[in-house]
């Protein structure tokens, strides 16, 4: 029997402190989870005494350490609120929300999680103003926000690949205006364009002109605004057939 | 000395708040009959020493509030004990509730008696309250009200337990008289004229008189039941234009033999009928349009409940109703309210008013809990895209065809409208999934084919082959991108097969192409049946790999899909020896292109479809190699024939006997070498309801093969050849064999040794569901089918077949697949053999038929 196991079998008054003790040397070394097995018996027994608020903080973080962000998100928000005047107070909001980002998942699945971490970082940003954590919390926000962005991005451009075109230039429409300072932004409006483009010149007769008027004015709108993008020299050629269909049209009225 | 006393008697009302004085609470005693400590009750209470009070006042009421609502005792009073200029002392009087210690339940089996406690909460230890007997007793009288025990009784009674322990306990007796089961002998109806009694009878749905034919429905008698059908039967007068009937009286008449009568009078009233019905507000449909799909006409006796039918029918999402008219082509925030506009003459006049309302259009459309699947493989199967006019079928279908996926629970899968906006027309919608588990894990281990087998198999229906090689992704493993891939080893004594499969539904995104390769290796070494044993030395492999393609075609409909795909299957012998091969050493190899068309239509569950067709055609070819090689095959086939007849020949020497079957051997392997076949397929189903709107289902079917050489003096191959007869469940397919069922015969009885090279089948199936519940699926079946195989297209004969007849049940479970037994009657005879078959059972194991 190590001494760990002896430990962890212990019981008594004694034994609570020797846990404590044994526990934040583990921790110490950087062995998290023996450290936590050891916190998680003792918990209870240091409930409303003033060594509680180390333990309690020794405990969140080792959660945070096992990669147990479920846990960890839980632990540091319980500290925060148990503990409002600890020293240790902005650390603990901040590995709180941190916790939350850990927890979010690709772009391609359900961004519940996401949403969640943006809402306590920047629940965290306005408590916190001056905190040494704030580049972090907002690099963080800013990362998961692109991943918001990603989504609707990916989703918009999907149904230009799978060639419906309708829904695609609605979808990128709505991504446009709800990501208005989007670094995707330069791509959706392209795509946008190359999804109207491609409903107009393969329309029904009876929509064609007015798809490829809609299209022109996309094209415009795109030229104007990214006159150096890479797509530039498509577009162009898109803005050149665009106007080359049209001239049918007002050939025959 | 001030004494009052608070309880929750209304002595305490009397006493108005507005007198109270203030006082600091000095102390708090506890006294009573009662194993909790002092501190937790004083705590429980929530007064504290120190606390400033108001006697009386509000502080008091809620400390005993707050211990009555701990449920932990009873007779809880409140006193003051002293008083101290402004120092008050309380003493908080109480005792525990009594713990049940022991249940005895009279007039039960003894095998119900754990479900009562259970339904009731009577474990040893519970606090035994009013309450608690209470509703012990009404919850069991209703229960045997239910069941039929009309005059069940239930008496409760509680002693107290004497004896050294500090607890208050109390034993309980619950004494259950069921008495007899009271069934319903008449039900007299008083009054109807109209309508005969019989057919009032009919409509009370639970509620029925004795009858011993009846063995679904006993005729007991329950009140909330017959409550329910007195509803019924004003119903039944109101489909038949009786708008006023209503039921003047009923009772129930205890007769002497423990049965009862019914009694109900109705006054039926007069009959109406439909006048003119108009629609007002109709932009979209002309009023004939809505006319047809209302389907009711001027002068039809009025039926109240089918028009609120016609106009909206919520049994049916997918209804035939003016509601779901709007509802599909975008109205969205349309509203149909039918209004009785005049009633003259027994003759009511309707008006349909209808606000349409604006368009809606999809604006915003996502999927949320999808925490495994990627979106892609979900918002390629959405038939709701953003900017589409709303369509409630389409939302249904999307739905359906979510669930078909197999990676979200079917039944937690719901469409969420969000954002329904009038005045832009606009709606979002939100397709909640909950992912299930689409992963299986095959390890099983039995005795067949002459020794222990055991299996493994891995698949994985949601597979995600793009992250195999990121370690963040293995939860357990990558997952999302809905594909399939399966692994499954096999392996016994004398055989050992590898499989490998994978198939992506969307080849490249784009459109749904669907793309799937195989891998396998099989090894079988020669089993001794004498010594049980496999000889390692003698082996048989093949290997085998395919690659294809499926694509659903849009053109002549989109029931057609087009499937293609590349075999190859090498053989490979090693002084394998059997009937099987004239050649034990050397190898023959397979490369077929198979194409195949099919139409598949049948609907609605596709285990027991109860219309549409099932159609394919497929043809599987080699390279005519015989084109292109300059080997004289007329020659060897000559050269074949002679040697045969050596061999035959028992007045040969084993000398010469040997060295022809030598031969015969070389021939044989150059003729294989690179197997070159041709070979069509044919297969069709119909299903069609036998009388409309009934569950028997009509399905017959026809089936055809044939299998060709290109060049004759090659001859026709000895792999992929038909097998027929028997429950048509392949075993090990060795040489590309298929097994074609034919009931009522032994399995592949009704082919040669070394199978058929054309075959027919035809067959004629009756079948009738017993349950078609998600949990299982049963239904039973009789067939008649008859086929044959044939050995060259001269003997050809597709009246010459081998019939049978029999009957079968099916039961489909999500867990287990399909299985099923049948019993079939052969009526020809086996081949080589001059009296019917008879009977023969078969089991059906996974397999659709």
């Amino acid at each position: 029997c190590s001494e760990y196991q002896k430990a962890l079998k212990a019981e008594g008054d004694d034994a609570v402190k020797k846990k404590f003790e044994m526990g934040e040397s583990l921790y110490n070394e950087g062995k998290y989870d023996k450290a936590n097995r050891l916190f998680a018996q003792i918990v209870p027994n240091y409930r409303g005494k003033p060594q509680a608020q180390k333990l309690m903080y020794l405990y969140s973080n080792s959660f945070y350490e096992m990669k147990d962000y479920y846990v960890a998100a839980y632990q540091f928000e319980r500290f925060a609120s148990s503990y409002p005047k600890s020293e240790k107070l902005e650390e603990a909001s901040f590995l709180s929300a941190k916790s939350y980002y850990m927890l979010s998942p690709v772009y391609s699945k359900d961004q519940k999680e996401t949403k969640e971490a943006i809402e306590k970082l920047q629940t965290f940003i306005n408590l916190f103003p001056e905190s040494g954590y704030l580049k972090e919390a907002s690099d963080l926000v800013q990362e998961l926000d692109f991943k918001l962005e990603k989504k609707a991005y990916s989703i918009a451009k999907q149904y230009n690949h799978i060639s419906d075109y309708p829904a695609s230039i609605k979808s990128f429409e709505n991504f446009i205006f709800e990501f208005p300072g989007s670094s995707l932004r330069e791509d959706a409006l392209f795509y946008k364009l190359d999804s109207s483009f491609k409903l107009a010149v393969n329309s029904v007769e009876s929509k064609k002109e007015e798809r490829l008027l809609e299209a022109k004015k996309t094209c415009t709108t795109f030229i104007n605004t990214y006159t150096n993008s890479e797509h530039i020299e498509e577009v162009n050629n898109m803005a050149l057939e665009i106007d080359n269909e049209l001239k049918n049209y007002s050939n025959k009225s | 000395l001030l004494f009052i006393i608070f309880s929750l008697s209304l002595q305490a009302q009397d006493i108005s708040y507005d007198d109270g004085k203030k006082y600091t609470l000095g102390g708090i005693s506890v006294s009573g009959n009662t194993s909790f400590s002092d501190q937790t009750i004083v705590t429980y209470s929530g007064l504290r020493k120190g606390k400033e009070i108001t006697i009386p006042g509000e502080d008091i009421s809620t400390a005993i509030k707050k211990l009555w609502n701990s449920k932990l005792f009873s007779d809880i009073e409140l006193y003051i004990s002293k008083i101290e200029g402004n120092t008050a002392y309380l003493e908080i009087r109480l005792s525990d509730l009594p713990q049940l210690n022991d249940l005895k339940i009279n007039g039960v089996k003894k095998s119900k008696v754990e479900g009562i406690i259970n339904d009731n909460k009577l474990k040893k230890g519970v606090k035994v309250t009013e309450n608690l007997i209470t509703t012990t007793k009404n919850f069991l009288e209703t229960k045997y009200k239910k069941q039929g025990f009309l005059n069940s009784k239930v008496y409760i009674n509680t002693i107290d337990v004497k004896d050294s322990v500090q607890t208050a306990r109390v034993n309980m007796v619950v004494n259950i008289d069921k008495g007899e089961k009271v069934k319903i002998k008449n039900i007299v109806f008083n009054g109807n004229e109209v309508l005969k009694s019989k057919k009032l009878r009919k409509a009370m749905k639970s509620t029925k008189k004795i009858n011993r034919l009846r063995i679904l429905k006993r005729s007991k008698f329950i009140d909330s039941a017959y409550q329910a059908d007195l509803g019924h039967i004003i119903d039944a007068y109101k489909e038949n234009g009786y708008r006023d009937a209503r039921i003047l009286s009923d009772s129930v008449i205890v007769n002497n033999d423990k049965t009862i009568s019914l009694q109900i009078d109705v006054i039926e009233g007069e009959q109406y009928k439909f006048g003119d019905i108009t629609f007002i507000g109709n932009t979209v449909y002309t009023n004939d349009q809505l006319t047809r799909m209302l389907r009711i006409r001027k002068g039809d006796t009025y039926n109240g409940v089918l028009l609120e039918k016609r106009i909206a029918d919520p049994s049916k999402p997918d209804a035939l109703d003016i509601t779901n008219l709007y509802q599909n082509n975008g109205y969205l925030f349309s509203t149909i309210n039918p209004v009785e506009v005049s009633a003259k003459d027994n003759v009511i006049d309707m008006e349909v008013r209808i606000v349409e309302g604006k368009p809606a259009y999809f604006n915003n459309v996502s999927v949320s809990g999808n925490d495994k699947t990627n979106d892609h493989v979900i918002y390629r199967e959405i038939r709701t895209r953003p900017g589409q006019l709303y369509s409630k079928a389409n939302v249904v279908r999307t739905i359906r065809e979510l669930g078909q996926l197999g990676f979200f629970d079917a039944q937690e899968l719901t469409p969420d409208i969000k954002n329904p906006n009038p005045n832009e027309g606009t709606v979002d919608i939100d397709y909640v999934v909950k992912e299930t588990g689409s992963s299986q894990i095959e390890l099983q281990g039995g005795y067949g084919g002459g020794g222990f087998i055991g299996t493994l198999g891995l698949s994985f229906n949601n597979f995600s082959i793009k992250d195999i090689f990121k370690k963040e992704a293995y939860k357990p493993i990558p997952m999302g991108d809905g594909q399939k891939l399966a692994l499954r080893l096999q392996a016994s004594r004398f055989f050992q097969t590898y499989s490998f499969s994978f198939s992506e539904p969307w080849l490249g995104g784009k459109r749904p192409v669907q793309f799937s390769t195989s891998l396998s290796h099989t090894k079988q070494f020669l089993f001794n049946p004498i010594t049980r044993d496999a000889d390692k030395s003698r082996r048989f492999n093949i290997t085998g790999l395919s690659i294809g393609l499926a694509k659903r075609l849009s053109v002549p409909d989109d029931y057609f899909t087009l499937s293609q795909a590349i075999g190859y299957q090498h053989y490979d012998l090693k002084n394998y020896n059997t009937g099987l091969f004239t050649f034990g050493d050397g190898s023959s190899n397979n490369l077929s292109y198979t194409v195949g068309l099919s139409r598949n239509n049948t609907s609605v569950d596709p285990i027991y479809p109860t219309a549409g067709s099932n159609f394919g055609i497929t043809a599987k070819v080699s390279v005519p190699y015989s084109l292109f090689s300059d080997v004289d095959y007329t020659a060897l086939k000559l050269e074949r024939e002679g040697l045969s007849e050596v061999l035959s020949d028992a007045n040969n020497s084993d000398a010469v006997r040997t060295a022809a079957s030598t031969r015969i051997s070389e021939i044989d392997q150059e003729r294989y070498k690179w197997l070159e076949f041709y070979k069509v397929n044919f297969k069709g189903d119909w299903y069609t309801q036998v009388f409309s709107n009934s569950k028997l289902v009509l399905k017959p079917s026809i089936e055809f093969g044939f299998l060709g050489a290109y060049n004759n003096d090659r001859g026709v191959i000895p792999f992929e050849r038909f097998y027929l007869g028997g429950d048509g469940l392949g075993n090990f397919a060795l040489d590309g064999r298929e097994v074609i069922a034919l009931r009522g015969y032994p399995n592949q009885s009704l082919s040669d040794q070394d199978g058929g090279t054309i075959y027919n089948k035809f067959s004629l199936e009756l079948r009738y569901p017993i349950t078609l519940a998600a949990s299982a699926k049963i239904f039973a079946l009789t067939f008649i089918e008859g086929g044959a195989s044939y050995n060259s297209f001269r003997d050809y004969n597709p009246f010459n077949i081998n019939r049978s007849a029999g009957v079968g049940v099916r039961i489909f479970m999500p867990a287990f697949g399909l299985l099923g037994i049948d019993f079939g009657h052969g009526f020809d005879p086996l081949p080589g053999q001059t009296v019917k078959n008879g009977w023969e059972t078969h089991f059906i194991i996974g397999q659709q038929f």
